[in-house]
């Protein structure tokens, strides 16, 4: 039963993976995207991108997948039915038909949306952290060479922030892998609902089995980030 | 004293010939109940059949519907939880129980080992759909284009499969109420549930008042088992007629949200 086991929770730790991987493409830019948002010295877009970042970060990952997911199909048609008839006849008839059917987002892309941005609003606090912490005589110095405010930022302080941050990112990220979990509520078959499914055939084992999967994970990845601390810890004395 | 040692072993014996006999003064079983006082009732705890309400007793469907019967009979009531459902048959003949009354399915097992009451009850995985296309999809051919969800492991899931759905095509979730919720965001075509829950939950004046309940891809129904040869089986295929044409059974059947039999 073992080698049957294992593979199946394998195909499902596949899936995890593939979430855990590209929720990283898309969450580390995302989430410095918005970080320049909260910075940012235009008030009505700093306040726009701090709400956003609160309500994000203020409510439950899973929720975020169902509404992602299932809130387009559920809010959309019976939002264009409450319309009153005389706004439904000047709107277009395409957008009241596209509100009436709206396209849905597959399952796998709902979820890569839903982890990418929660976790991009995650990363876009550290990343302030990281970028607010660096000296202020570092964008001075800069300056006195000549260098333009990009070039400032991409050439002296970035390599400095990266520096920072890489422990609060290892976390988040170790976080992350398991987070993936999350994704069986929209019917993503990953480890755990593979698991799962073991129960209703009377075995109990293989959920509990899956935790080895995310320890040696886990275990990667904190060798990893600790390699990476060792080699970015030039200047320490 | 070996004499007297013998003589009351015999006495012994002897009375405990005649109790044998004098227990076994008929073969009806209705008697053999009226007799001893009280109906015992094989059970199991699965509600809404039986299950321990809000006061600590026995309640359900199943449960007050013996509870009827027993009264009828003017016997007590007596619910025993068979610890191992796959014995039930095995109690029944050694009499710890008198009737097995538990949402049983009638199977052809069951048809053999017990003398089984007509089906009162029935349970069906029905196909539910957003009402407006329900209409076309009137055998389970016309299925095998649709996106239908299903409970991971559920008997659904089974009747989803064994009517030629694509496993390609079948989505698993994580319950019932997940699998509704597929088809109400339009993110599934269909899904196969208990036609309980299907009653309970779609249809006017329900959250899913756009979706209906559309063909049976199996049913099943729930009969009552008594001992083979009893005549208390035609007793309660008699009450039941009785209370299925007053409404009674209709009532209790609405009060558990199930389904009587034809």
């Amino acid at each position: 039963m073992f080698v049957p086991v294992t593979l199946r929770l394998l195909e499902g730790f596949g899936q995890s993976l593939s979430i855990f991987f590209l929720t990283l493409l898309f969450a580390i830019p995302g989430g410095l995207i918005i970080c320049f948002g909260s910075m940012s010295k235009f008030t009505p877009l700093r306040a726009f991108v701090r709400f956003v970042v609160w309500v994000i970060r203020g409510t439950p990952l899973m929720l975020q997948l169902l509404i992602i997911f299932f809130g387009p199909g559920l809010i959309l048609p019976s939002l264009a039915e409450a319309l009153p008839a005389s706004v439904v006849e000047v709107m277009p008839a395409w957008l009241y038909n596209w509100m009436m059917d709206p396209p849905l987002l597959d399952r796998f892309a709902a979820a890569i949306v839903a982890f990418s941005l929660n976790y991009a609003c995650y990363f876009s606090e550290i990343y302030r952290g990281g970028i607010e912490g660096v000296p202020y005589g570092q964008y001075e110095a800069g300056q006195v060479l000549g260098m333009t405010k990009m070039q400032v930022f991409f050439r002296v302080v970035l390599m400095q922030v990266v520096k920072r941050i890489i422990a609060p990112m290892g976390n988040e990220i170790i976080t992350l892998i398991k987070d993936t979990s999350l994704a069986r509520v929209i019917s993503i078959y990953e480890i755990i609902w593979a698991g799962e499914s073991f129960i209703k055939k009377g075995m109990i084992w293989p959920l509990f089995y899956t935790g080895a999967f995310y320890l040696i994970f886990s275990a990667l990845l904190t060798w990893l980030f600790g390699r990476l601390e060792k080699k970015l810890s030039y200047y320490k004395i | 004293m070996k004499k007297t040692l013998a003589l009351i072993l015999a006495a012994l014996m002897t009375s405990g010939m005649l109790a044998a006999c004098t227990e076994k003064t008929t073969d009806s079983d209705l008697e053999y109940v009226q007799n001893n006082g009280k109906m015992i009732v094989g059970i199991t705890d699965y509600a809404p059949m039986d299950y321990i309400g809000e006061v600590g007793e026995w309640t359900g469907f199943d449960a007050e519907f013996a509870q009827m019967v027993c009264d009828e009979l003017d016997v007590d009531c007596e619910f025993f939880v068979l610890a191992d459902w796959g014995k039930k048959f095995l109690e029944l003949d050694a009499k710890n129980i008198d009737v097995i009354w538990n949402g049983m399915t009638i199977t052809e097992e069951v048809i053999k080992s017990t003398n089984c009451s007509d089906p009162y009850v029935v349970n069906a995985q029905v196909l539910v759909m957003k009402a407006d296309v329900v209409g076309n999809y009137a055998d389970t051919a016309s299925l095998a284009e649709l996106k239908v969800a299903v409970e991971n492991g559920s008997a659904g899931q089974t009747a989803a499969i064994d009517a030629g759905i694509p496993e390609g095509n079948i989505i698993a979730t994580q319950d019932q109420a997940a699998a509704l919720m597929e088809v109400a965001a339009g993110a599934s075509d269909a899904c196969v549930i208990d036609i309980t829950m299907a009653n309970a939950m779609t249809g006017e004046g329900t959250s899913y008042a756009d979706l209906a309940a559309g063909i049976a891809l199996t049913s099943e129904e729930y009969g009552i088992g008594f001992r083979k040869g009893s005549d208390l089986t035609a007793k309660v295929n008699e009450l039941m007629k009785t209370w299925k044409a007053d409404g009674t059974l209709q009532a209790l059947a609405d009060k558990y949200g199930l389904t009587l039999a034809e």
